[in-house]
């Protein structure tokens, strides 16, 4: 219905209309978009799920019930998790393949497309979805040295370890397997260097996350803007562009794929990082990032030092830190206010880049999810 | 009693070997006329003919590892640090230039074999820097390990980017053969590392697994590796073979001689501990062969030397049976069936420095 409806707003205006007060919601944008591919989007292929290697995994991981080790919530956000967010990479790189169409100079291969997408872009979209689950994975690795007894038997943390690296790397392998089936030098690299963005996206995360809580980095946004589109934004940016290329499309166009992945990933991040403080259930604050985007702003406003100031008063006596008292303070200040700008500024340029592909049901679903990113209550 | 169980044991093994044998290989006939001539031929020192071309490899290897975090760039780069002993970038550029020779007298090596060694030696260090963290190992090659000095999480990542910047250089070979050839060897490396999770109750199973696991963490590697600068240097499909198949007899003999250092040397000499692979559970060759001649490691190898004591007792029992001389005998095998390959291309020194590199594998001590 909802797309319908849009699809009746684009013709009026003759393009894309901006964002104002946000589209439909989330969960509706993804179901609509899911028709519009052919299939629901289960993107981790039966190959792999069935394979000896990950029932093995399976079955060790049952060893870790009850104990501490991210793991377990890693392999349970599979399961009960799978209608969230935890697969729109794929169903972007879907939907920007039949937005773009087939390609004009390659007629002989056209047989090879349903639903307006060639198979090779389906098993792009797998191996996104592959390499994307396989740094979920391993971003839950724990340090060893660090552990505290509270944290349960040294074993089983060494042993949860152990399953996290073997069943990511597996993902890894599987996904190069299928990357080199797809007989496209460029899409390799291209693909292989968003790995290495992921990485060291990954890896600022990582340098920052151990002492998160109790004081922050000092970046400006700019600095956060380039970490972020590393570990947030380069995967899906590329994974876009060699979609293009697979369907042997222009090079305008593969940039213009780049950009709305690049841009939409962007504006996705900052609308999640806005959610503690535009959520209206505002009864008790949970804990976020202090280098989440509306931090950073409010630093960037504030200056550093009187930021500090505020922290330290946040903190107060035992060194607990009283979220609902910072959040305050940041939601005092034009920090949240310029994160929903930056959101709807990132937004709108994805919309911008959509402009170049033609009308389609496809690119109105592209265009809906860009929408539901910038909806704030 | 005991005397008779112990020669039915060894006299059942050679049987054994053998199925492994056929199975193994599938000689192909003579490419090259004129091998007999060359047996008496002086052997070259692989490492002094390979040298030139690999000078500047580890330079080269950080310059593929364009990092902007200044510490995972030293993560990254800590095991290219030119003191390894770039045992499989030896033998790829040894293999570019055979083939080379072979196919049309060339005496160059080609940019893109030599990317295939660096690419190689990548792939290599990335799937150790994992294992590191797997079997939660200290030392290596006489250092600290990655996980040792910056913890487990970031180590995890120094090896993904390596991985990742290995497929970067291995698509700007711009060759799709080339890709899904060096991509089998990813594959495998993670297959190998789940095969050893597991254990076979079966004595004949357990050495298959055993020698399957062998292929795929350390021979895969080096076979295709072999095999991709055959391609890049030679049209002729049957040199592929020849290549892949020298890759994959030596990649073997290589890590049984591992196998049996991991007994037989000592802690400084090997930059590792020793008796490393029963400490994680490990049943290699030496212990499979032992347990012909002393059943009662059957339990042991079962619980993956679990219980205090086992390690040490599997170590005495592997040093009083002929564990040792067997899988060093069984390495033999494999080196004269990679000579024999190998020999199946046109003579030249590179040639015979890959055969001369075999004998070095079956005498290495560290």
């Amino acid at each position: 219905m909802w797309g319908a409806l849009l699809r009746r707003g684009v013709r009026g205006t003759g393009g894309l209309r901006c964002q104002s007060s946000g589209g439909p919601p989330w969960s509706q944008v993804v179901s609509e978009a899911e028709k519009i591919v052919g299939y629901p989007t289960s993107f981790m292929s039966l190959r792999c799920l069935l394979s000896d290697e990950l029932s093995n995994i399976a079955m060790q991981v049952r060893k870790l019930v009850g104990t501490k080790h991210p793991l377990l919530d890693t392999a349970r956000g599979f399961v009960y998790d799978s209608r969230n967010n935890l697969q729109m990479r794929g169903l972007v790189i879907l939907l920007i393949s039949k937005a773009a169409g087939p390609s004009t100079t390659e007629i002989s291969f056209q047989h090879d497309m349903v639903s307006g997408i060639y198979s090779s872009q389906r098993s792009l979209a797998e191996i996104t979805e592959l390499i994307h689950t396989a740094f979920l994975v391993h971003r839950g690795i724990v340090n060893i040295g660090e552990l505290k007894s509270c944290d349960g038997p040294l074993k089983d943390m060494q042993f949860g370890n152990k399953m996290a690296v073997l069943s990511g790397d597996f993902l890894l392998a599987n996904a190069c397997t299928s990357l080199a089936q797809l007989q496209n030098t460029k899409v390799v690299e291209l693909i292989s260097s968003a790995i290495g963005d992921l990485v060291q996206g990954i890896y600022y995360e990582n340098s920052k996350s151990s002492e998160e809580n109790c004081l922050t980095d000092d970046i400006g946004i700019s600095r956060w803007k380039e970490q972020v589109f590393l570990s947030h934004s380069a995967l899906l940016a590329k994974s876009c562009q060699a979609a293009m290329e697979l369907a042997k499309h222009s090079a305008e166009i593969q940039d213009m794929a780049f950009q709305y992945g690049k841009h939409m990933s962007m504006s996705h991040k900052l609308h999640s990082d806005l959610q503690p403080f535009v959520k209206e259930s505002s009864s008790d604050a949970t804990a976020f990032s202090l280098n989440s985007a509306p931090a950073i702003l409010h630093q960037e406003f504030l200056g550093r030092e009187a930021w500090l100031k505020q922290i330290r008063e946040a903190q107060g006596k035992g060194n607990i830190m009283d979220y609902k008292k910072l959040q305050e303070a940041i939601k005092a200040g034009k920090g949240v206010t310029s994160a929903i700008d930056l959101c709807r500024c990132h937004g709108n340029r994805a919309l911008a880049a959509l402009e170049r592909f033609p009308p389609s049901e496809a690119r109105d679903a592209l265009a809906n999810i860009v929408y539901a990113m910038s909806r704030f209550p | 009693m005991c005397h008779f169980t112990q020669r039915s044991s060894t006299s059942l093994f050679p049987k054994i070997c053998n199925i492994f044998w056929r199975f193994h290989h599938t000689s192909t006939s003579h490419l090259c006329s004129c091998s007999k001539t060359i047996s008496d031929e002086k052997y070259q020192d692989p490492f002094q003919l390979g040298r030139k071309d690999l000078k500047n490899l580890y330079e080269d290897i950080k310059k593929e590892l364009l990092v902007s975090a200044a510490e995972l760039k030293e993560m990254c780069d800590y095991y290219f640090d030119g003191k390894g002993k770039a045992f499989r970038p030896m033998i790829v550029v040894l293999m570019a230039r055979a083939c080379n020779i072979h196919h049309n007298n060339s005496k160059e090596v080609h940019a893109s074999q030599r990317s295939v060694a660096i690419i190689a030696e990548m792939i290599h260090t990335a799937s150790l820097v994992h294992d590191d963290v797997i079997d939660d190992a200290n030392s290596r090659r006489g250092k600290r390990t990655l996980n040792q000095i910056w913890g487990e999480r970031k180590a995890v990542l120094a090896g993904d980017f390596i991985l990742s910047a290995a497929s970067v250089a291995l698509a700007r070979i711009g060759n799709t053969t080339i890709i899904s050839v060096l991509t089998q060897v990813i594959e495998d490396l993670v297959r190998g590392e789940f095969l050893q999770l597991g254990s076979k109750e079966n004595e004949n199973e357990r050495f298959a697994h055993y020698l399957e696991k062998t292929f795929k963490k350390t021979a895969s590697l080096i076979a295709n590796s072999c095999k991709a600068v055959s391609i890049l240097g030679c049209p002729d499909p049957k040199v592929h073979e020849i290549a892949y198949q020298y890759g994959k007899n030596v990649g073997i003999a290589f890590q049984l001689i591992d196998d049996v250092l991991d007994f037989t040397s000592c802690a400084n000499r090997l930059g590792k501990p020793t008796a490393a692979d029963l400490k994680l559970g490990l049943a290699t060759g030496p212990v499979l062969f032992a347990c012909r001649q002393f059943p009662e490691m059957n339990a042991m190898i079962m619980r993956r030397f679990s219980k205090p004591g086992d390690v040490e007792r599997a170590r005495k029992y592997v040093l009083q049976s002929d564990g040792v001389q067997q899988t060093t005998y069984l390495a033999q095998r494999y080196c004269h069936a990679a000579t024999r390959e190998i020999r199946k291309l046109r003579p030249s020194p590179e040639r015979e420095a890959l055969v001369h590199l075999t004998e070095m594998v079956l005498m290495r001590d560290k």
